[in-house]
């Protein structure tokens, strides 16, 4: 964020500014009374080719809360989150309708510019993926390439990243180690603070635990109580029990199969506080799932 | 639809079958304990006392089932709320069964002390009264029938009605010189263990209720309690808790 409470995702044409939404602007009872809404998802349906892999979904992410996405594989939850920092860009047949409001502003104007985007909404995959460098240069990469030249600066953001990930203890004598040659919650975490060392405003994460033993799992879900402070999270997962740990609210999507086509469409069928929707779902189709009568 | 978790909602469904296994017991003790009241039936007494020791232990084994699949199983939504509620009701039905016990013991005590017909009779009532609660919460539970377990409620106060009743009868009848204090002590105390045995019932009711909708009774005080503390300023007279930050839940 480049001011207090105004924000930037433009850096080529006209700059848009935009200032945080106040909790007057809500656009439905369930918004800004607990928190600023990042993202406003409206009616948001992705297609590939002519395929409609995920159909009119609509909530609201808010800010410095976790936000668990559970659902069966196919649901498209990855597909959602992948919107979020325009991911899906990168698939040549990816198609987005509906709008995502981020502060306001609409994601896919073409007036954004995607980089910038990512740079703001970054982003930790399932497998761990440090680049084959140091771990001083993993770190240091977003900053140099943002243009951050001077050695104690960017000593200051590695340091800085690599302690906000929770890392910073176990490999400050031997940053110039390969990030390869960490173990895989390690590599996670280093992923962390790779992502966090750009200084972004929303971490994007998809199966971040799966690839990971239990002790590095409780490592990182510690890790994101420690950061949602200062970050926004969206996660998505498989493992039902970790949503329910970790996040404050949880979209559950599921499939509906189109009986002509016979393919799948996914579908957010509730959003609502985690512990909602882990005690009381509003939605049979939730309460299957969650109980596992259903998969 | 395919069903996923099988072992453990057939794990599930014997925690709930055990449980109306151990209530039915208890309705059907009912009417035993009240015809060993009225009959002085010492051996019948005596089978109701010695059975509560296998209730306790059903009770106990129960318990700890629902414990293990707290632990093992990590149930949420209705299945939380089922194995949650199973914990409690279970506990009701121990705690019946223990003043089913009671009023055994009390027709020990009285042994031999001829009672008029209308206290008689009012036993007789007191005990198809609780009996109809029992069968009545258990059948709501069979049945996730939340409008059936508030019924409960309702059919309980006739069951207290009966108590005050009774109450004036013993005092009738000390005065009229046919019962002495010693049994009119004991008969107070009995009404209050059948009074007693139909709150049990109305609790598991509710517990029901919160299996079937998530709601609990003390949700309204909880909302009277908000609403004077937010709205007329009254201060709450326990200190507060002092509850960890959300952020910092998971130290």
């Amino acid at each position: 964020m480049t001011e207090q409470g105004v924000t930037s995702v433009t850096d080529q044409g006209p700059t848009i500014r935009i200032d945080e939404p106040r909790a007057g602007d809500a656009p439905s009872e369930t918004t800004a009374v607990d928190g600023h809404v990042v993202f406003d998802v409206r009616d948001l349906s992705v297609y590939y080719g002519p395929f409609r892999a995920v159909r009119d979904a609509n909530l609201h992410i808010r800010q410095h809360e976790i936000t668990a996405f559970i659902g069966p594989s196919g649901c498209g939850k990855t597909t959602v989150l992948r919107c979020f920092n325009r991911m899906n860009d990168f698939i040549e047949t990816a198609r987005v309708e509906g709008t995502i409001n981020y502060h306001g502003v609409d994601l896919y104007d073409p007036q954004v510019n995607s980089t910038e985007v990512r740079r703001r909404i970054g982003m930790v995959f399932q497998k761990p993926n440090p680049f084959p460098k140091s771990i001083y240069d993993n770190v240091a990469y977003g900053p140099r390439l943002a243009g951050m030249k001077k050695k104690a600066e960017l000593d200051d953001v590695v340091e800085k990243s690599l302690r906000g990930a929770a890392l910073w203890d176990e490999v400050k004598d031997r940053l110039k180690n390969s990030g390869l040659g960490l173990s895989g919650g390690q590599q996670q975490r280093l992923c962390i603070a790779r992502a966090i060392a750009v200084d972004p405003e929303v971490i994007l994460m998809d199966e971040p635990c799966s690839a990971l033993d239990p002790i590095a799992t409780a490592r990182i879900e510690d890790l994101m109580q420690e950061i949602k402070s200062k970050f926004t999270i969206v996660i998505v997962t498989h493992n039902m029990q970790q949503a329910a740990r970790v996040s404050d609210r949880t979209a559950f999507f599921t499939t509906e199969v189109n009986p002509e086509s016979d393919r799948r469409t996914g579908v957010l069928v509730e959003y609502d506080l985690t512990k909602k929707i882990f005690s009381n779902p509003g939605d049979e189709r939730t309460e299957q799932y969650v109980t596992g009568r259903f998969g | 639809m395919d069903e996923l978790r099988r072992t453990y909602h057939d794990d599930l469904s014997q925690a709930k079958d055990e449980l109306v296994r151990l209530a039915a017991v208890v309705t059907e003790s009912i009417p035993r304990a009240t015809a060993v009241l009225l009959d002085g039936d010492l051996e019948g007494a005596d089978y109701i006392i010695r059975g509560d020791d296998e209730i306790d232990a059903r009770a106990l084994d129960l318990e700890e089932h629902c414990y293990q699949i707290l632990a093992l199983q990590a149930p949420v939504a209705t299945d939380l709320r089922q194995v949650v509620a199973l914990t409690k009701m279970v506990a009701e039905v121990e705690r019946s069964a223990d003043l089913l016990c009671n009023i055994c013991k009390a027709a020990r005590r009285i042994y031999g002390h001829e009672l008029d017909p209308k206290l008689r009779g009012i036993i007789a009532r007191m005990g198809e009264q609780a009996q109809q609660l029992y069968d009545a919460a258990i059948e709501s539970f069979v049945e996730n029938d939340a409008a059936k377990a508030a019924a409960v409620d309702d059919m309980d106060s006739y069951l207290d009605g009966l108590q005050k009743q009774f109450v004036q009868a013993i005092f009738e009848s000390h005065a009229a010189g046919r019962i002495d204090l010693q049994v009119a002590v004991q008969l107070a105390v009995v009404a209050r263990f059948y009074e007693r045995i139909g709150d049990h019932a109305v609790n598991i009711g509710e517990r029901v209720r919160f299996v079937v909708t998530g709601w609990l009774p003390e949700h309204k005080g909880a909302a009277r309690f908000k609403y004077r503390t937010d709205v007329t300023g009254e201060i709450p007279r326990i200190p507060a808790a002092s509850l960890p930050d959300a952020a910092d839940g998971h130290d």
